[in-house]
C-alpha cells in the first residue's frame, strides 16, 4: 500500500463523513461505493465514497473485523461486517468480507508481456519481428512463438536483457525507457503501467505462465460526476476485483490518466478537481486492465431552473434532465422554416419546393409538423437519400466487383428501405447469403472481403467488417495483437473468423460475377499457436452448429437474437449520429468499456424502441424527427451557436453541418433548375442514382464522395478544393450562364430585380431575404447597373453568391 | 473520428475561443497556423506509376541470361565501375548529382496497396488509412507564400490520400501540364468573367455571409471560412498564378524538359518548389510493363532520362537542389525473368530509386541486389527507412505520434534513415 494521507481521527468507531460532491440534482438513493468489498486478509485497507448523500456517518457492526476510520475501511481479523450508513438523504447498508491470507496477483510472459511488446511495436516487422531482428534481439512477429520470444528474452545476450536481482537493470526495461541508447527510441517512461507492468513480472521472477491469482477487473468510483468548475475536489476509489473472488484497493497503484486537462486535473491518487467546464473522461490503467470514470465540469454561475421544452417523447426526457444537471438550457425549438428546410435536407435529402414552403407556413395545424414527417417518410426520396447512407455503411463500390452486380445491391437495399424491411431481417439475409449476386444481391454485401487480385474470399477482413456495422466494435486490432485496454483478444478475433472459414466466392461467367457458397470442410488456423480454432462467439462461448445448418447461419442468429441489445444500440447510435453528427458512443461505431455514452439510459432505451418497433427505421426516424431534441434551433439572434463545446456535445442545439456532397449537387440543380448531365446516364439522373462509384465526377469526389474503401465515416470536412470549386467551378458557372432556366423563367415574367431576389432566396433558404441582405443585394445589382454591366449578368452573378453563401452549402 | 495531436502547441482555450473542434482533422489553430520551423527542405517525388524495372534502369545484370538481363546494354556513369541501362544515358552523365539505392524492397505486390505503403511509409492495414507523406508534410509544416503546400501533378490518384487526417490535408491536383491549353483546375475564373465583375460578386457573397457568421461560432463555419479565404488568396494572388503559369517558360527549356506528362510535370513542379510548396509529386505512368516490356521501355524510359536530367540541372544551375529533397521512386520493382508475353510483373522484392538534393552526396551506389536482380544482398532497405530519411530531411520528427481512431499511431514506424544519404 501506498501512503495515503488521510487524517486518521483515532480510534472512533463512527465518524461524520462527505458524501460525494456536489451531485447537482442527482437521485437520492445513498450506497456505499464499491459494493461488495472482499479484503484479502487482516491489515488490509479499503476506501470507498458514499454516493448519493450528505452528511452521512458510517459505522461498522462489528468493529473487531472491520473498523471504519475516516473513509477507509480496515480490516482486523477474518469475518464479516456490516457497515451502516446513514445520511441526510437516506440509509444504506453493506457487508464487507475479510478473507485469511493475502495473494500475489501473477503476471505471466505469455498473457502479459507478449501484449506489451506487440502494442509497443517491439515485435513488428520494422523492428525486432523484422526476419533478422535488430541489434542482435529478435522476436516472433506480433509474437507468433512465444517460447522462443521468451527463451531470447531470458537467455540471449548474455542474460542480461533480464537481471532478477536488480531488476531495474534489465535491458528489458533500461532499452524501451531509453535509460540506455535504443534505436527504437523511448518507448515508455518509469511512471507508465507498461514499465509497471515488467518490473512486477521481474520481481517475480520472470516466469512464463500465468497460473495463480490475476487482476480480472478494475473498478473506478464515482463512474459519474457532476463538478462545479473551478476547484471542486472529488475523491476517487479504484477497486481491483481478482480472480480468486477477492478485492484490492488499487487508488494508489494505478496509472491515472485525464482525456482533457482543461477539465479536470488529478491531485494526488486520491482525487480529482474541477477545472474549466467541459466533459472528459478520467481513467485508470493497471495490469492491462483499465476503467473509466465520466465527469462533467459546469459553470458555478449557471443558474438551477432553466426553462426546456416541454418533452415531446423519449427523446427528450433524457437528453433535457441531462442537460440540467449541468445547467445548460436547451436552445428554443427553431421556428417554422428552418425546420422545413432542415427535415427535408435530413430526412429526404432533398430542399422543399417554394409551393411546399407556402403550404406548410400557411397551415395552422398545430400537428402539422408531424404530418409533415409523416408524409416524407413516404416519399421516393427518402429511400433514395438513405440509401447513400446505406451503400456507404455497407460500402456497395466498384473497387470490390467491378460495377456489375452494384445496380442488383444497390436495388435491393433501396427496397428495403422503401418497404421499411424489418433490419434485423436484412441483416440476415446479408450474413447467410449464398448465390449468385445478379440475382441474389444480399450476397454483395460480402464484396468489400474479396482481396482485389487473388479473387478469394479473405476472412480476417470480413470479421471486423461485421462486429463493426451490427454490433458497433472494432476487432481489427484484435487481428495482430490483444486489445491493451479491452478484453478482446486475438482468440476472440479468430474465433469469430472460424464461423466464416466455409464462406467461399466462384467467380462465374466472365470475372464480373461472384457466387458464394459454404464449403463442407474448411477451419480456421490460430496464427499463433497454429491450431484449428472453433468457432466462439465473442462472450466466449463455443457456438453449437446443428446439422443443416451452416455457421454463417448460426452468427446471424448470435447476433440479431442472443445480442440484440447491442445490435440495436449500434444500429441506432448509426440513425443517431446522421441526425446529430456525433454518436451517442462516439465515434459511433467504437463501442468499448473505455468510450462511454454520452447517455447511456437514451441509447437503451432507442434501442428497445427499435427493437420492440419490428427494428423499422421509419418508427426511429419519426421518433428522432418529432423530438425537441432534434427540433431545437442552432443558434439565436441572443444566442449564437458553436460557443460552448458542452452544449455540441450534449446535443443542446442542431448542430450545423454541410450538406453532403450528392444533396448538394442536388440542391444546386433544383435551384438553378439546370440539372446535372452525367455520362452514361438519361438526364436528371439525381447522383444518389448512380451505380457504385460509376461516374462519380469531381464535383462529387470533393465533396465527399467515398471510394467506399475502408470502413468508417465519410469525410465532410470543408477544403481548399471545395472553395476554389464552388468559386470558379464548372458546376455552378455553368449553371449560372445556362439560358432558358430558372433565372430566366423569373426575367421572363417580367418580375423585378427585388422580385426575383427574393423569388431565388425562397429556392435556396425556404426564407426571404431580411432587410440588410436586401440592401445588399440591391446595392450590388445597382453598382452593377453603374458600371454598365448587363442585368441578366448581374443577376446571374447575385445568384452564384447565393449559391456560394456557407447558409446554402450547409443544413441549419 | 477524434483526431488530436500528442504535442500541439494550442491549448484547448485556442479552440475554444476560435470555435475549434478537433474532429475529422480540421482543427482551425492548426490550419490557421503559420509555417515556423527550423528546416525550409522542400521535396519533388518523380513516381514511376507500375514500378520502375530496376534491370533497365539504375540496377542493369549483364552477365545474367538473357531472359533475366533483358533486352537492353549498360553504359558507363560519371562514377568507374558503376554501369546504368543504355536506357539511361543522360542520368549517367548526371550520377554526380543523385544517389541510386540498389536494395529497395517492399512488402505489397499488388499496385494499390504497394503505392499506399511506398507514399505513406507504413504498411497498409484493415484498420485505418495512414496518410502520405505529402499529407503528413501539409500538417507539420502548413502553407508558404499562400500556396497548397502538398501538390499533386497530373491527377488525383489512390496513393495521394490523406487516409485518416482528413481532406483538409489533401493534395491540390493540378491537372496535365503537357495538355495543350493547359490551365489549372478551378484556378481561373470562369471565361468572360471580369477581375471587377468577380471583386463585385466575391464582396456580396462576404455581406451575404456575415448574418450567419454572426450566429454560428462553430469549427465547420470557421473553416469553410478559412478555405474561402484561402481560395480567394490563390485567385487573386499574382505569385501563385505565376507559379501554375507553365507557359512562362521559354519554350527551350520546355523542350529541354521533354513534351511529355512526366517532362512538362517535372517542369511544373520545379515551378511550384520554387514558388513554395512543400511537397510535389508527379505522376509518370506507363511502367506496368506485363508484356513487351522492352518496347514500352525503349519508348518511356528515355522520356524519364530526359525529365529527371534536365530538371536536377535546371534545379542545380537555380540553386534549388541544396533546398529540395528530389526522388525518383516506384511501388516496387518487376520480376528478374521476362515471362511469356515478353513482359515482366510486379517484384516487390528488390528495385532501385534515385535519391538527389537536401545535401545527399551524388555518384553513390547504396546496397546491392543479387546476381539476377531479385533480392537484396547487401544493406536491405525499408519502405520504413525511406519514409524516416524524407521525415529528417523535412525536418519532422519520426517519432510524432497522431492519435486517431482511439490509439496512438506513429508517422514512421520504427524506420532507419539511410546514413549514407546525410553526407
Amino acid at each position: 500500500m501506498g501512503s495515503y494521507a488521510c487524517s486518521v481521527r483515532g480510534y472512533a468507531l463512527t465518524l461524520l463523513i462527505g458524501g460525494v460532491a456536489a451531485g447537482v440534482g442527482s437521485a437520492s438513493s445513498v450506497s456505499l461505493e464499491p459494493a461488495d468489498i472482499h479484503l484479502q486478509s487482516p491489515g488490509q485497507t479499503q476506501r470507498f465514497l458514499v454516493a448519493g448523500g450528505s452528511n452521512c456517518e458510517a459505522t461498522s457492526a462489528d468493529p473487531s473485523v472491520v473498523r471504519v476510520d475516516a473513509q477507509t475501511l480496515v480490516a482486523r481479523a477474518s469475518g464479516r461486517a456490516r457497515i451502516d450508513v446513514d445520511c441526510a438523504e437516506g440509509a444504506t447498508e453493506a457487508t464487507v468480507v475479510v478473507g485469511e491470507s493475502a495473494a500475489t496477483v501473477r503476471i505471466g510472459f505469455e498473457r502479459d508481456l507478449l501484449s506489451i511488446l506487440t502494442t509497443k511495436g517491439c515485435n513488428s516487422s520494422a523492428c525486432h519481428g523484422s526476419p533478422a531482428g535488430q541489434n542482435g534481439f529478435k522476436l516472433s512477429l506480433y509474437g507468433s512463438d512465444p517460447r522462443a520470444d521468451y527463451e531470447m528474452i531470458l537467455d540471449g545476450h548474455g542474460g542480461r536483457r533480464v537481471t532478477l536481482d536488480t531488476p531495474t537493470d534489465s535491458l528489458l526495461l533500461a532499452k524501451p525507457a531509453f535509460r540506455v541508447a535504443h534505436g527504437g527510441g523511448q518507448l515508455m517512461t518509469d511512471e507508465s503501467d507498461e514499465y509497471g507492468t515488467i518490473l512486477e513480472w521481474l520481481r517475480q521472477g520472470a516466469p512464463y505462465g500465468s497460473a495463480g491469482t490475476r487482476l480480472e477487473r478494475l473498478d473506478l468510483h464515482p463512474s459519474e460526476r457532476v463538478l462545479e468548475a473551478p476547484g471542486s475536489r472529488q475523491s476517487i476509489v479504484v477497486i481491483g476485483r481478482l480472480s480468486d473472488g477477492t478485492t484490492r484497493d488499487m487508488t494508489d497503484e494505478v496509472r491515472y490518466s485525464v482525456i482533457d486537462e482543461a477539465v479536470i486535473e488529478l491531485d494526488g491518487p486520491g482525487a480529482v478537481v474541477a477545472k474549466d467546464p467541459g466533459m472528459t473522461t478520467l481513467m485508470a490503467r493497471a495490469m492491462g486492465k483499465a476503467a473509466t470514470a465520466q465527469f462533467i465540469v459546469i459553470d458555478a454561475d449557471g443558474e438551477d431552473a432553466l426553462e426546456a421544452p416541454e418533452p415531446a417523447n423519449l427523446i427528450d426526457e433524457h437528453v433535457f434532465a441531462k442537460l440540467r444537471r449541468v445547467r445548460i438550457a436547451p436552445f428554443p425549438v427553431s421556428d417554422d422554416r428552418t425546420f422545413l428546410r432542415r427535415v427535408f435536407l435530413d430526412a429526404a435529402g432533398v430542399l422543399p419546393t417554394p409551393d411546399e414552403t407556402r403550404l406548410f407556413l400557411s397551415s395552422a395545424d398545430p400537428a402539422k409538423r408531424e404530418a409533415l414527417i409523416d408524409r416524407l417518410l413516404e416519399r421516393p426520396e427518402y429511400a433514395t437519400h438513405w440509401l447513400v447512407k446505406f451503400e456507404d455503411w455497407f460500402r456497395n463500390s466498384q473497387y470490390y466487383s467491378q460495377g456489375r452486380t452494384n445496380g442488383s445491391f444497390k436495388r435491393w437495399l433501396h427496397d428495403s428501405i422503401r418497404e421499411d424491411w424489418a433490419y434485423d431481417d436484412t441483416v440476415r439475409a446479408m450474413l447467410t447469403a449464398e448465390g449468385d449476386t445478379t440475382v441474389r444481391p444480399a450476397g454483395n454485401f460480402w464484396h468489400p472481403a474479396i482481396d482485389f487480385m487473388l479473387k478469394t474470399f479473405e476472412v480476417e477482413k470480413a470479421v471486423p467488417t461485421i462486429t463493426r456495422l451490427f454490433l458497433g466494435q472494432r476487432l481489427e486490432c484484435a487481428q495482430c495483437h490483444n486489445h491493451p485496454l479491452e478484453n478482446l483478444t486475438q482468440d476472440d478475433f479468430y474465433g469469430l473468423a472460424a464461423f466464416l472459414a466455409r464462406t467461399r466466392v466462384k467467380h462465374g461467367y466472365g470475372q464480373y460475377r461472384r457466387v458464394w457458397y459454404e464449403d463442407r470442410r474448411g477451419e480456421i488456423e490460430h496464427p499463433v499457436t497454429q491450431e484449428t480454432v472453433p468457432p466462439r462467439f465473442l462472450d466466449g462461448e463455443l457456438a453449437e452448429i446443428p446439422s443443416g445448418t451452416s455457421r454463417r447461419a448460426v452468427l446471424a442468429d448470435w447476433i440479431t437474437e442472443t445480442q440484440e441489445l447491442q445490435f440495436a444500440r449500434a444500429t441506432v447510435n448509426r440513425v443517431w449520429y446522421e441526425y446529430f453528427r456525433r454518436g451517442i458512443v462516439e465515434p459511433f461505431d467504437d463501442f468499448r468499456s473505455t468510450n462511454r455514452p454520452s447517455h447511456p439510459e437514451l441509447l437503451d432505451a432507442l434501442a428497445r424502441y427499435f427493437i420492440d418497433s419490428g427494428f423499422r427505421f421509419k418508427a426511429l426516424h419519426r421518433l428522432i424527427l418529432n423530438s425537441k431534441t432534434y427540433q431545437l434551433a442552432a443558434h439565436t439572434e441572443d444566442r449564437p451557436g458553436g460557443e460552448n463545446l458542452l452544449e455540441d456535445a450534449l446535443f443542446a442545439r442542431y448542430v450545423p453541418r454541410k450538406l453532403p456532397a450528392e444533396v448538394l449537387l442536388d440542391a444546386i440543380s433544383e435551384v438553378t433548375g439546370v440539372p446535372e448531365a452525367f455520362r452514361n446516364y438519361p438526364p436528371d439522373t439525381s447522383p444518389k442514382e448512380l451505380i457504385a462509384s460509376i461516374g462519380a465526377t469531381y464535383f462529387l469526389t470533393t465533396f465527399g464522395h467515398p471510394r467506399r474503401d475502408i470502413m468508417g465515416a465519410r469525410n465532410n470536412d470543408p477544403s481548399l478544393s471545395q472553395a476554389l470549386q464552388m468559386m470558379n467551378g464548372d458546376v455552378l458557372a455553368s449553371r449560372v450562364q445556362a439560358e432558358g432556366f430558372v433565372l430566366d423563367e423569373l426575367l421572363n415574367q417580367g418580375l423585378g430585380d427585388k422580385k426575383i431576389v427574393t423569388a431565388l432566396y425562397e429556392r435556396a433558404f425556404a426564407r426571404v431575404p431580411d432587410d440588410e441582405e436586401r440592401r445588399a443585394l440591391a446595392e450590388y445589382l445597382a453598382n452593377e447597373r453603374d458600371a454598365g454591366r448587363d442585368r441578366r449578368q448581374a443577376l446571374a452573378n447575385a445568384l452564384w453568391a447565393i449559391l456560394n453563401t456557407k447558409e446554402f452549402q450547409m443544413n441549419l | 473520428m477524434q483526431l488530436s495531436h500528442m504535442h500541439t502547441p494550442y491549448s484547448r482555450r485556442d479552440f475554444l475561443r476560435l470555435g475549434g473542434f478537433a474532429v475529422g482533422g480540421v482543427s482551425l489553430p492548426r490550419l490557421l497556423a503559420s509555417s515556423v520551423g527550423k528546416s525550409d527542405v522542400s521535396c519533388l517525388v518523380y513516381f514511376h506509376t507500375g514500378g520502375l524495372c530496376q534491370h533497365d534502369s539504375f540496377d542493369p545484370k549483364p552477365a545474367a541470361p538473357r531472359e533475366v538481363r533483358g533486352g537492353f546494354g549498360t553504359i558507363p556513369t560519371t562514377v568507374p565501375g558503376v554501369r546504368f541501362s543504355e536506357l539511361l544515358p543522360r542520368c549517367a552523365k548526371n550520377f554526380d548529382r543523385f544517389a541510386v539505392v540498389r536494395s529497395m524492397y517492399s512488402l505489397e505486390a499488388i499496385h494499390e496497396k504497394a503505392k499506399q505503403y511506398a507514399f505513406s511509409g507504413q504498411r497498409p492495414n484493415n484498420a485505418y488509412k495512414h496518410p502520405v507523406y505529402g499529407s503528413v508534410v501539409a500538417r507539420e509544416r502548413g502553407a508558404r507564400n499562400g500556396l497548397p503546400p502538398f501538390v499533386v501533378i497530373p491527377r488525383k490518384d489512390i496513393c495521394a490520400d490523406p487516409g485518416f487526417l482528413g481532406s483538409a490535408y489533401a493534395p491540390f491536383i493540378t491537372g496535365d501540364p503537357n495538355k495543350e491549353r493547359f490551365s489549372v483546375q478551378d484556378l481561373t475564373l470562369p471565361t468572360g468573367l471580369g477581375l471587377e465583375e468577380a471583386r463585385g460578386r466575391a464582396a456580396l457573397l462576404s455581406k451575404l455571409d456575415s448574418r450567419l457568421e454572426a450566429l454560428e461560432k462553430s469549427g465547420v463555419v470557421g473553416s469553410m471560412d478559412h478555405f474561402y479565404q484561402k481560395a480567394l488568396d490563390l485567385v487573386r494572388s499574382p505569385e501563385a498564378k505565376r507559379a501554375f503559369d507553365i507557359g512562362a517558360e521559354p519554350e527551350s527549356l520546355r523542350d529541354a524538359y521533354g513534351r511529355t506528362t512526366g517532362g512538362q510535370g517535372a517542369l511544373l513542379a520545379r515551378r511550384l518548389i520554387e514558388a513554395g510548396v512543400r511537397l510535389v509529386t508527379v505522376f509518370h505512368g506507363g511502367y506496368d510493363t506485363h508484356s513487351d516490356n522492352d518496347a514500352t521501355n525503349k519508348k518511356l524510359y528515355p522520356e524519364f532520362d530526359q525529365a529527371f536530367s534536365t530538371l536536377l540541372e535546371d534545379m542545380d544551375s537555380r540553386g534549388l537542389l541544396d533546398t529540395t529533397l528530389v526522388l525518383a521512386i516506384g511501388e516496387f520493382g518487376r520480376t528478374p525473368e521476362i515471362n511469356h508475353s515478353a513482359g515482366r510483373d510486379h517484384w516487390p522484392g528488390v528495385f532501385s530509386i534515385a535519391v538527389a538534393g537536401a545535401g545527399v552526396p551524388g555518384g553513390q551506389v547504396i546496397g546491392a541486389s543479387d546476381a539476377m536482380g531479385a533480392e537484396p544482398v547487401d544493406r536491405p532497405v525499408s519502405i520504413e527507412d525511406l519514409g524516416a530519411t524524407i521525415y529528417r530531411k523535412l525536418g519532422i520528427d519520426t517519432h510524432t505520434e497522431y492519435h486517431a481512431l482511439g490509439r496512438p499511431i506513429r508517422i514512421n514506424d520504427g524506420g532507419e534513415p539511410i546514413r549514407e544519404l546525410f553526407g
